[in-house]
């Protein structure tokens, strides 16, 4: 019984170094937590266009297309950074649909923004009081999900996507 | 040159440490040989330190890690301390204060010779074990490969004196646990008489002391410049740092109590590793970068894996020595329903299941992402109502523990503590139906009180008051036990009894906060040497001719291209008023006042338990 005892500290240290080794090993980053939704359904939700608040855009009209679906403001700077990548994967892949949440930001701002420095988005749906980011679990701007034909979430990306990124972990999913 | 000159003194330092190590069984040394050797290896090691500070102050940008943290800009001294505001930086600063702890524990006099080298071998261990992972994953001295004039800056939100001084002070609480480590384990292997536990309490008494000051440090510095209002916040690198501080004052009450028992010697010992044990720990889950906080530097799995092992091998051979070699036989403990043991008993476990309940807190998330692949936050809701509760009766016993006896259940003037409880109780019973009630508010004023008067009441009734230096140290517990009184009465008002008030405001407007208008005077924004200010100013309590002036704003630091929040706090001996800024809406400014009374009485609590600290070191 003693010994038991006299063990526990050892049995505790052993069982905190395995949990802590195979988080370092499993190549977890803090800035990346894993989503919930990941290889879930789509959550449901329903838009209206920000040029056209009759135009809207719901889970449905996603289904049997692959989609990128990219959450962005005109406040958000890191989202400025990657922009331009979206005007790339529109040339590279024609066929991905390109859904742009414009999120919390006032219309005329994001409309501005879109102007300024283009509109890659086949659809730019309003979330204005950010329901929709809260659906999809969304941490913080800019945010990035890909769909597939099914309409499963099969990959996410927290903060502005890089040329590693889309070259190493969404083109392969295309 | 100034970096190749650190690293060679660095790698020379280690050397020596594996020398000294290997020295038992290869090399037999004179003492008076080892302590050179000991003071040598010490030297070098902060030559090393000194060389990386000064490549700071010149601002060196041949070194890869000045030009990837400091700016030509900066004043120096953020130059000097963006020595340590960085991954690499900081583990040589760890490394360096180890030296300094060996260094002067080299020159210790009362003990056996050879138990003192003993304890300087293991410390030479961990110099060894730190100092390579230092040059093989973190080293502080490697060249800029491309030739640059100016420097990438420094984390803006750590450019603040209170935030300079905070590193060192704290790494001296952790680090100093590594000599208070070495003595139980060269203790353990020795198994010689009862000499190392006096000098254990010495420097654990120092670490702890350090450690208060570090913890408090931080704190403060969270609550100017976070922003938020608050000076604790549960975050895993706050809570890293008081398990080890919870776990060393277990330990110092411990030594200052054995009186030979065995089992409490036994506890004395496990206490001893679970605090460098925990200093380790903390040092790893900072390090690798596995929790994110403010303190989080880049992320790099090989340096977690290496702090990992290292956090192995020394808790691991530290609980193995535990476990191999127990102290030997002596004295049963005394224990009655309620003497001086049995509260020294209780109160121990009660502090090692709060250590227990923060590491478990500290260390979920991991476990639940590993194990779910979920990411979850433990926060303060969680701590709050566990650590509190769990800590309370410990409070309680604290405040009569110091004059209860060793022998006997009785204890002496009873009559007069029930009396200041009953009469304290009736007071604070009252206080709270006319203002606010609530039930924490009223539990923690009843408590903290209580430990103030309870103290009191011993000092006057135990103690022929005298003025000398011996008579400060007698009551000295109690004058500690005061300090927590204080500060637990200003933790209580200062988060239960905090106000929170909401304007939008043009310039030029009045509002009133606490009954005393406030005018909002102007929006003025300035060009620092390496920032640009923008302050909103506001002048308080208008109606007196000596109103105050309050600036509250922010700073935007081009090089880094970070914004940081510079709160604006009017300090009053009973509140504290906080100003923050926020953005400016529709041309109006919003702006958050927070009144935070008796804020003031924490850093005083925590400045008088400081003092009894050192004033601890002193006695014998």
């Amino acid at each position: 019984m003693r010994r038991i005892f006299i063990l526990t500290p050892l049995l505790v240290l052993l069982i905190i170094c395995i949990f802590s080794l195979v988080y370092l090993l499993s190549g977890k980053d803090p800035n990346k937590p894993p989503s919930a939704l990941l290889n879930k359904d789509v959550p449901i939700f329903e838009s209206t266009s920000l040029y056209n608040s009759k135009e809207i855009i719901k889970t449905i009209d996603i289904k049997n297309k692959k989609t990128l679906i990219n959450f962005f403001a005109s406040w958000c700077s890191p989202c400025k950074i990657e922009h331009p990548l979206f005007f790339e994967i529109r040339k590279k892949h024609p066929e991905l649909y390109l859904l742009g949440f414009n999120h919390k930001d006032p219309t005329t701002d994001a409309k501005k923004y879109l102007e300024d420095d283009g509109n890659p988005y086949d659809f730019v749906g309003v979330d204005a009081d950010g329901l929709i980011a809260l659906e999809f679990g969304v941490f913080g701007l800019p945010e990035t999900y890909l769909i597939n034909e099914d309409g499963k979430i099969i990959f996410k990306f927290m903060g502005p996507i890089t040329k590693d990124v889309l070259k190493n972990e969404i083109e392969p999913l295309l | 040159m100034s970096s190749l000159v650190g690293f060679l003194s660095l790698v020379f330092a280690i050397g020596i440490n594996f020398y000294l190590f290997f020295s038992r069984y290869i090399f037999k040394f004179q003492k008076q040989k080892f302590n050179l050797f000991i003071r040598f290896s010490s030297l070098l090691t902060l030559l090393s330190f000194f060389s990386l500070m000064y490549a700071y102050v010149v601002s060196d940008f041949s070194n890869y890690n000045v030009f990837q943290n400091s700016h030509s800009n900066k004043p120096l001294i953020y130059k000097i301390s963006g020595t340590w505001g960085n991954h690499e930086g900081s583990m040589l600063l760890w490394l360096s204060i180890l030296s300094v702890f060996s260094f002067f524990f080299s020159f210790t006099k009362n003990i056996d010779e050879s138990f003192k080298r003993l304890t300087l071998i293991i410390q030479s261990l961990l110099h060894i074990l730190f100092g390579l992972f230092i040059v093989f994953t973190s080293n502080p001295f490697l060249v800029n490969s491309i030739l640059v004039n100016e420097g990438l800056g420094l984390n803006p939100i750590l450019q603040d004196p209170g935030l300079a001084v905070h590193p060192p002070i704290l790494y001296g609480g952790y680090v100093g646990y590594s000599i208070v480590f070495s003595i139980a384990i060269a203790g353990l292997f020795q198994n010689s008489d009862d000499e190392w536990l006096y000098v254990a309490k010495k420097w654990s008494l120092i670490s702890w002391t350090l450690l208060t000051g570090g913890i408090a440090l931080g704190s403060y510095w969270a609550y100017y410049e976070l922003g938020w209002g608050g000076w604790w916040f549960w975050d895993p690198v706050e809570n890293i740092s008081l398990m080890p501080w919870i776990a060393g004052l277990a330990l110092v009450h411990s030594l200052m109590m054995v009186r030979g028992e065995q089992a409490i010697k036994k506890w004395i010992v496990f206490l001893s590793i679970l605090c460098f044990s925990l200093s380790v720990f903390g040092t790893f889950l900072v390090r690798s970068g596995i929790l994110t906080s403010v303190h989080s530097f880049a992320a790099d799995a090989s340096r977690g894996i290496f702090i990992l092992l290292i956090f192995f091998i020394v808790t691991g051979f530290g609980f193995l020595v535990f476990l191999i070699k127990e102290p030997k036989k002596s004295n049963a403990l005394n224990l009655l329903f309620i003497n001086k043991v049995s509260a020294l008993v209780i109160n121990n476990i009660l502090m090692i299941i709060a250590t227990l309940t923060i590491l478990l807190g500290t260390i979920y998330p991991i476990i639940i992402e590993v194990l779910y692949n979920k990411r979850i936050s433990v926060g303060g809701p969680y701590f709050n109502a566990t650590v509190i509760p769990i800590m309370i009766p410990g409070f309680l016993l604290m405040s009569i523990a110091p004059i209860l006896s060793w022998q006997t259940n009785k204890m002496q003037n009873s009559k007069k503590y029930v009396l200041g409880f009953i009469i304290l109780s009736i007071l604070v019973l009252i206080q709270s139906y006319f203002l606010d009630f609530n039930t924490w508010g009223l539990v923690g004023l009843l408590l903290g009180f209580w430990i103030i008067l309870a103290s009191i009441i011993a000092i006057f009734s135990s103690y022929k008051v005298k003025f000398n230096i011996k008579f400060f140290q007698i009551i000295n517990p109690h004058i500690a036990h005061i300090g927590v009184g204080i500060a637990i009465v200003g933790i209580t008002c200062s988060s239960v009894f905090q106000n929170e008030l909401d304007f939008n405001l043009n310039e030029g407007d009045k509002f009133d906060v606490n009954g005393k208008t406030v005018l909002f005077q102007e929006i003025e924004t300035t060009n620092q040497i390496n920032y640009q200010a923008l302050r909103g100013k506001f002048l308080f309590d208008i109606e007196k001719n000596q109103s105050k002036k309050i600036e509250a704003g922010k700073n935007y630091y081009p090089v880094s291209k970070i914004i940081t929040s510079e709160a604006g706090i009017l300090h009053q001996w009973n509140k504290d008023i906080y100003f923050i800024l926020g953005d400016q809406k529709n041309n109006e400014w919003f702006v958050k006042v927070l009144i935070n009374p008796f804020v003031s009485f924490i850093w005083l609590g925590v400045i008088i338990m400081m003092y009894s600290g050192i004033i601890a070191v002193t006695r014998r």
